[in-house]
């Protein structure tokens, strides 16, 4: 049986989360919401050991940090812990306006694609795209 | 005949101090002396005191000894009248009978004879005149003296018509000065008790015509780039006509204005008729003459007052003074007004900008969270068209396997037109028909349901509500502010009834008097509005909610104190600070806006009072607001 597609959503914003998950849900996707970078890393290493690990980790950049505070290089943080724990991992940066500079630092801490929020349709075609490499 | 007891008078007139002290050492020993320095005075003297004899000096001051001596005689016929003169010319003696007297005595007066002489002329001595002559000369003399004083009188007369005509002259002047210093204070007053432009301007014009009984007074203004001068003002219906057709004359132009204006001088025409720059208006053709004044601000003009009389040359040099005078300080209470308009429209700026500050400090910040708050709509969206279109689909493929009967039924056909409308407006029926066909119906299940669509216009709702309510909060702080006086509990019972709070859930306790406050109410009931949502949402957890909301006078007595308690989470110690950070939120599944704890602040801190907050993590927290109290 073809196993779904696990995603790994991390926004601390609940309408965003939400409508991301339906989104993705629809599509056909397991999805997993977090609403920090402490919470998601924790289900995501709760992923593995259960051997059900996610494929795509979706991330918003600016949110409550590991520590809890918050910070707007947040997401890079757990960008950075998730890959140090599988360097494979596909993971998408969200955030909620375009940014060049960030998009680039972003890359450069090994993000596979960096989107503006808003556009779930394209979120959606990119996770496919991703996966079909 | 002379008793011993009552001494005789004798009068002396003579106007040399010398001859008066020798003549009183010669006779005071024996007889009761009187004296008087002039004719005039010696005659009311003799008047009163009745002398047994009177010697006067025929070279007096004003009315001669001549004249004298015969008044004298005339008021006193009894009274020997003796002259004494140092004239030892021929028929000295002649013409001195002839004026009247009754004997002479020679000056300088010899003090051996002297007393000698008197006593004789007391005792009845008389000298008599022979020669008529002497007496019709006498008389003549006398005529021709009269008219000389009668001419100098009546020139007298005459300087004294024209000097009471100066006078007549100079006192008009003088009124007329004071009743223009009047006018000019009077409508300095209205000047400087006026801001108001266009009122101040129609005041100074009519009060000018009432003042200085004018034709009529018009006030031009120059245009913004300093070309024209327009009417701003005008008395009467000429003034009013002129205003309606928008009146304006050239700086520059061959015109009483257009000169003024031009050149910084005040132009003059006495006579309109004989003025090159007067041209005749038909609105007043009673103008016979015509002042236009520069309103100047230091060098710069900035317009020009218009002045216009029935009368010629009805603009005396006082007039100008005066009404340049009060041309100088419409100046500058124009200037005053023009620059209040351009104060007020430098705050309205302000105010505006502000505005953009409040959101620029928070741009990132704002950019992002906005951002987000949209987000959610468009997925939402598009789910919703989708879900509705697989529901109107699955009905219409319901309605395929009915009986051909059934199919012509109201809600088969309706259904039908639907279907057919979603293929119109663009929707792939192919495809999602054959979605729908190839899901079973848990699958189904899991994605289309009445609930995902409920949700998704909530999603809508949320966001849209999240963006407008941190639209007041960003603009909250720079609105324009309208301060009354309000009182604190009315505004707390009204605020908690529009938030349809229960009484069970909400105390209010309003402790003591005089609890008011100046202040918006509207911003100030948004700040209370704000504090109890975010207490609504740290009770969020809590079953038996309570908010007690305390009002009372600071032990200080300057404050109204409101305490905002609750019986939710209370917030963390390291927290406290934070939370008066803009867009930082204790954001969790609650979706704060975030902006409204440092935009409450702001309001509080601009009405000079001040938010603290305490809170014990696990039971609860108080927000205390301090406002200046009103009374």
């Amino acid at each position: 049986m073809e196993r779904d597609i696990r995603v790994l959503l991390v926004d601390d914003e609940p309408l965003v989360r939400r409508s991301m998950e339906k989104s993705m849900l629809r599509a056909g996707f397991e999805v997993e919401t977090a609403s920090d970078a402490q919470s998601g890393l924790a289900l995501f290493k709760q992923a593995i050991d259960t051997a059900t690990p996610f494929d795509v980790a979706v991330l918003d950049l600016n949110m409550p940090d590991l520590e809890g505070r918050d910070n707007p290089d947040a997401g890079l943080l757990l960008l950075d812990a998730l890959l140090k724990i599988d360097a494979d991992l596909p993971i998408i940066v969200l955030t909620a306006f375009d940014e060049v500079t960030r998009a680039k630092e972003a890359v450069v801490h090994g993000a596979r694609a960096y989107l503006v929020k808003g556009r779930e349709a394209q979120l959606l075609e990119l996770i496919q795209d991703i996966l079909e490499e | 005949m002379l008793s011993n007891l009552v001494r005789p008078k004798i009068l002396y007139i003579d106007d040399a101090p010398a001859a008066r002290m020798l003549v009183r050492r010669l006779l005071a020993r024996q007889y009761d002396l009187e004296e008087a320095e002039d004719g005039l005075k010696g005659i009311e003297l003799a008047r009163q005191v009745q002398p047994d004899l009177i010697l006067v000096d025929l070279h007096l001051p004003q009315l001669n000894g001549y004249e004298v001596a015969t008044r004298l005689k005339s008021l006193l016929p009894s009274t020997p009248v003796v002259a004494l003169t140092a004239d030892v010319s021929e028929h000295v003696r002649e013409r001195v009978l002839a004026s009247g007297c009754d004997g002479y005595l020679a000056k300088p007066i010899d003090p051996d004879t002297f007393v000698e002489q008197v006593q004789s002329y007391l005792g009845g001595a008389r000298q008599v005149l022979q020669d008529d002559s002497f007496r019709r000369e006498y008389q003549q003399k006398l005529v021709a003296r009269l008219e000389e004083k009668v001419r100098e009188l009546t020139q007298a007369l005459e300087q004294n018509a024209e000097l009471n005509a100066q006078n007549l002259l100079l006192l008009r002047n003088a009124e007329r000065r004071a009743k223009l210093l009047e006018a000019g204070a009077r409508v300095s007053r209205s000047i400087t008790s006026i801001l108001n432009l266009d009122e101040l301007l129609n005041a100074i014009v009519d009060t000018l015509v009432g003042e200085f009984d004018l034709y009529y007074a018009g006030v031009f203004l120059l245009d913004e780039r300093g070309e024209m001068a327009v009417l701003r003002a005008g008395s009467g219906e000429a003034g009013q006509k002129m205003l309606q057709k928008g009146h304006q004359l050239r700086v520059g132009s061959q015109s009483m204005i257009g000169m003024a204006t031009a050149s910084g001088r005040p132009q003059i025409a006495a006579d309109v008729a004989q003025s090159p720059t007067h041209a005749p208006n038909p609105l007043l053709p009673q103008t016979r003459s015509e002042v236009a004044l520069p309103l100047k601000i230091g060098e710069r003009v900035i317009g020009a007052l218009d002045v216009q009389s029935t009368r010629v040359a009805d603009f005396s040099e006082d007039d100008l003074i005066a009404l340049q005078i009060m041309a100088d300080q419409l100046a500058i209470a124009i200037n005053n007004a023009q620059l209040l308009i351009r104060l007020e429209a430098a705050h309205e700026e302000l105010v505006r900008t502000k505005t953009y500050e409040a959101i620029a400090t928070a741009t990132g910040e704002a950019i992002h969270w906005v951002g987000n708050k949209a987000a959610p709509v468009p997925g939402s969206v598009a789910r919703i068209r989708e879900d509705v279109a697989r529901y109107l689909i699955a009905a219409g493929l319901l309605v395929e396997q009915l009986p051909p009967e059934l199919r012509e039924h109201k809600y088969a056909r309706l259904l039908a037109q639907a279907i057919y409308d979603l293929t119109a407006q663009g929707f792939n029926v192919h495809e999602l028909r054959a979605e729908l066909e190839a899901q079973s119906l848990n699958r189904l299940e899991r994605t289309l349901s009445v609930e995902s669509i409920l949700e998704d216009l909530e999603i809508i709702r949320g966001s849209a509500q999240a963006i407008l309510n941190i639209k007041e909060d960003l603009i909250g702080p720079a609105r324009k502010r309208q301060i009354t006086m309000v009182d604190i509990p009315d505004l707390l019972r009204e605020t908690v009834a529009s938030m349809g709070l229960h009484d069970d859930i909400v105390t209010l306790l309003a402790v003591g008097e005089r609890l008011t406050v100046k202040a918006d109410r509207v911003q100030l009931g948004r700040v209370f509005i704000n504090l109890i949502k975010n207490a609504m949402e740290a009770m969020y957890k809590v079953q038996d909610k309570k908010l007690l909301l305390w009002v009372r006078r600071s032990e200080d007595d300057h404050f109204v104190v409101v305490d905002v308690t609750d019986n939710g989470e209370g917030i963390p110690p390291d927290q406290l600070e934070k939370i008066w950070m803009a867009f930082y939120t204790t954001k969790g599944d609650r979706g704060g806006t975030g902006l409204g704890l440092p935009a409450c602040a702001q309001i509080v801190g601009e009405l000079g009072g001040k938010i603290t907050v305490e809170s014990d993590w696990g039971l609860g927290t108080t927000f205390s607001v301090y406002l200046p109290a009103g009374e």
